[in-house]
């Protein structure tokens, strides 16, 4: 069965995105969380659980941030507060929170996700051996590799189908350093690009937050056009990222998964029907902001 | 006087044979190598299972240890003979392999049970419970994140009895290790397999799309500085009573790409500090001579990254760069006859008459001497030493050793 997870920047567009038809909210808060469209309240996320599971969808919460010791003391209470909330699952990145999720007998069900790690089949069976029930595969497979990995792993694999990929996380504040050094002052930390000295072209998204500094491929992803060939791997979890594709764009664009899925379903999968809904996503997806298929057009020895 | 309890291990890169003998003599305890698999220096001098073997023999006859770095994160088909590869280098007599991803420590674990496992800085291992996770699983000890303070070190020594082993020296990835891929998307180079082209260290422009289409250069109409996010190199040399009084296990130099001239300087310098402070913690004071001694084959400024506080603008590598004094390494010595005075030495770098050169080795002994007479091999006088590996006989003042190195600035 496929599953579209999609992040949730607000209680609002939550609702929106659970009427689009998405089944499982992905959301949290930066203190835990890696790159989240936004850092929720307690509140919110609250709010969002109780939506979520009055209509039967899911939320998984975000843990995958890199821990230091001052965060990983409020881990144990964060765990409470997530069973409280019964959150159906948590993505971790970190061993610690898994060697606490252990320790304090957590019922919480958890996804592997330490983004540029994730590469191997051997690699995520290892994590399912101690507890994990998925894991989000690395953005820079391609689907040779995809296909082998999901072939191979013991437990489901997610893969990212729309949204801006991080290439590079810093705990430094790159940003901050080099306006300092500049003596410039008030930039719009959320809507920096830079471009390579030598491809004037390139815009790799930038900014900073509490977790450091986040750089993002001058391309977002978009698999839309390939589902056909993600399904065929068996790889049903399909991740859209909203961070860059805000508000009701980012609804529209998760109705079109929730189109193509309904395909899936019902057999009606068609050329025709995938170019319109490609048509439809470049109309949504944010004008400044290029696409393309990331890794998976290449093949396994174009980068080594 | 204070005893300590445990003195902490020096521990050196070895790209190659003779870097890791070098590494060991001057005072090395222990050394990383790279296999001709699995690493992250595909680039790098690795060694054969041959030159492991002679390099392992040596090691044990001055009572150090060699480990074997095998820190990529493997993909689909990459970890094929791993377990061949871990056994050998176990049955050679490498003390511990170093490593990052789970499926090549499961790899290890169980086709070559014994040989002991050091978590890779490459998986960011920045908390106590972390530390615990990899204890459990077996593991003998975690290199610490860079992004790791002093006061989050002594902390995790106060939660956790696995080995801690700390960056001191060399240079540092900008982002958390393992978490840049700016190689495999700009360059086509997998930077978790070894083939880091450095992305880093390149000049971007800044920009700012609020309209569309409209481009706001920060770098073409506020500063003629262009972004980077590259960073200035590490030296710990003021504080390594720090890490020995935090409980640091080990403390490692960054390097197996650099030259045998800055493995054995910086071996030599960190040894003296280590063993002055162990000797007599009460009554040691930092010697200004190790810091001098460490510019010389310095390529960056030097700065403490994340032990006491989140690295600012002056951590990162703006602006002009300060011409760093250049030395260059000019050769060994082979022998020493006591009675001549003269020393025998393998030239590495031209030198000549009149040159004002220094002598370094082991124990922090230093020579310094203006070249007045030297001969070549013939026994013939002279002026300058061009040949590579050309033997020349140098008339000296003071006494040198054999394997005492010789540089000159530049």
């Amino acid at each position: 069965m496929i599953e579209l997870i999609a992040t949730a920047e607000s209680v609002n567009q939550a609702k929106s995105l659970l009427n689009a038809g998405v089944d499982t909210l992905y959301v949290g808060e930066d203190t835990f969380g890696l790159r989240l469209p936004a850092s929720l309240s307690r509140e919110e996320v609250k709010e969002i659980c109780y939506i979520a599971h009055e209509n039967n969808k899911k939320v998984c919460v975000a843990m995958n941030a890199i821990i230091h010791n001052d965060r990983i003391k409020l881990i144990p209470g964060y765990f409470e507060f997530l069973q409280e909330l019964m959150v159906d699952s948590v993505t971790i990145g970190d061993p610690g929170v898994i060697h606490l999720l252990h320790k304090y007998q957590v019922q919480l069900p958890y996804v592997y996700d330490p983004h540029t790690m994730v590469t191997s089949a051997k690699q995520v069976n290892f994590w399912a051996q101690r507890g994990a029930k998925g894991a989000v595969l690395a953005r820079e497979l391609t689907y040779q590799e995809l296909n082998s990995i999901a072939t191979n792993a013991i437990i489901p694999v997610e893969v990212l189908v729309y949204g801006a990929t991080c290439i590079h996380h810093s705990k430094r504040p790159l940003l901050t350093n080099y306006f300092s050094y500049t003596k410039q002052q008030n930039v719009n930390n959320k809507n920096l690009f830079m471009a390579e000295a030598k491809k004037p072209t390139t815009h790799y998204s930038i900014y900073e937050d509490i977790n450091g500094t986040h750089i993002f491929d001058t391309n977002d992803i978009n698999l839309l056009p390939y589902l056909e060939k993600l399904a065929h791997a068996r790889i049903l979890k399909w991740k859209l990222d909203g961070i860059y594709t805000r508000g009701q764009a980012f609804v529209e664009i998760a109705k079109l998964f929730v189109q193509a899925k309904q395909a899936f379903v019902d057999n009606g999968w068609s050329d025709q029907l995938q170019e319109n809904l490609t048509t439809k996503l470049m109309e949504n997806h944010p004008y400044e902001r290029t696409l393309d298929a990331g890794f998976f057009l290449k093949n396994p020895e174009d980068v080594q | 006087m204070q005893v300590l309890k445990k003195k902490p291990e020096v521990l050196a890169p070895a790209g190659t044979l003779e870097k890791l003998k070098t590494a060991i003599y001057y005072g090395a305890d222990a050394v990383y190598i790279g296999g001709n698999a699995y690493g992250l220096r595909s680039r790098a001098g690795n060694f054969s299972y041959e030159e492991m073997q002679e390099g392992v023999a040596f090691a044990k006859r001055h009572e150090a240890n060699v480990y074997v770095a095998a820190n990529m994160v493997a993909h689909e088909g990459d970890m094929k003979g791993a377990g061949d590869f871990f056994r050998t280098i176990r049955d050679i007599g490498v003390r511990a392999v170093i490593v990052s991803d789970p499926a090549l420590i499961e790899t290890c674990m169980i086709e070559a049970p014994g040989l002991p496992i050091h978590l890779s800085t490459q998986s960011s291992a920045t908390n106590y419970e972390t530390l615990n996770f990899w204890k459990q699983e077996g593991l003998e000890r975690v290199v610490l994140a860079r992004e790791v303070g002093m006061d989050e070190i002594k902390e995790i020594r106060n939660h956790t009895d696995v080995e801690i082993e700390a960056f001191i020296h060399g240079a540092m990835c900008i982002s958390y290790s393992g978490r840049c891929t700016l190689s495999n998307h700009m360059s086509a180079r997998d930077a978790n397999r070894g083939g880091c082209s450095q992305s880093c260290r390149w000049k971007y422009d800044l920009f700012e799309l609020e309209h569309q289409g409209v481009c706001q250069a920060y770098t073409d109409e506020e500063t003629d500085e262009p972004f980077s996010m590259s960073a200035v190199d590490m030296s710990m040399i003021h504080h390594i009573p720090d890490f020995i009084e935090n409980g640091v296990d080990s403390l490692k130099i960054e390097g197996r790409m650099k030259s045998i001239h800055y493995v054995s300087t910086v071996a030599n310098v960190y040894r003296k500090a280590v063993d002055s402070y162990c000797e007599d913690p009460a009554h040691f004071t930092f010697q200004q001579a190790w810091e001098d001694e460490l510019w010389k084959v310095a390529q960056r400024e030097l700065s403490t990254g994340f032990y006491y506080g989140t690295p600012n603008e002056q951590q990162q590598l703006f602006g002009r760069r300060r011409k760093i004094p250049v030395y260059k390494f000019v050769g060994q010595v082979l022998e020493y006859n006591d009675a001549s005075k003269i020393a025998t030495v393998q030239q590495r770098n031209s030198f000549s008459v009149g040159d004002k050169v220094e002598f370094y080795g082991p124990g922090f002994t230093h020579v310094y001497q203006t070249i007045n007479q030297m001969w070549n091999d013939e026994g013939e006088p002279i002026e300058r030493a061009a040949h590579p590996m050309m033997k020349v006989r140098v008339q000296m003042d003071a006494p040198v050793k054999p394997f005492d190195m010789m540089r000159k600035a530049k």
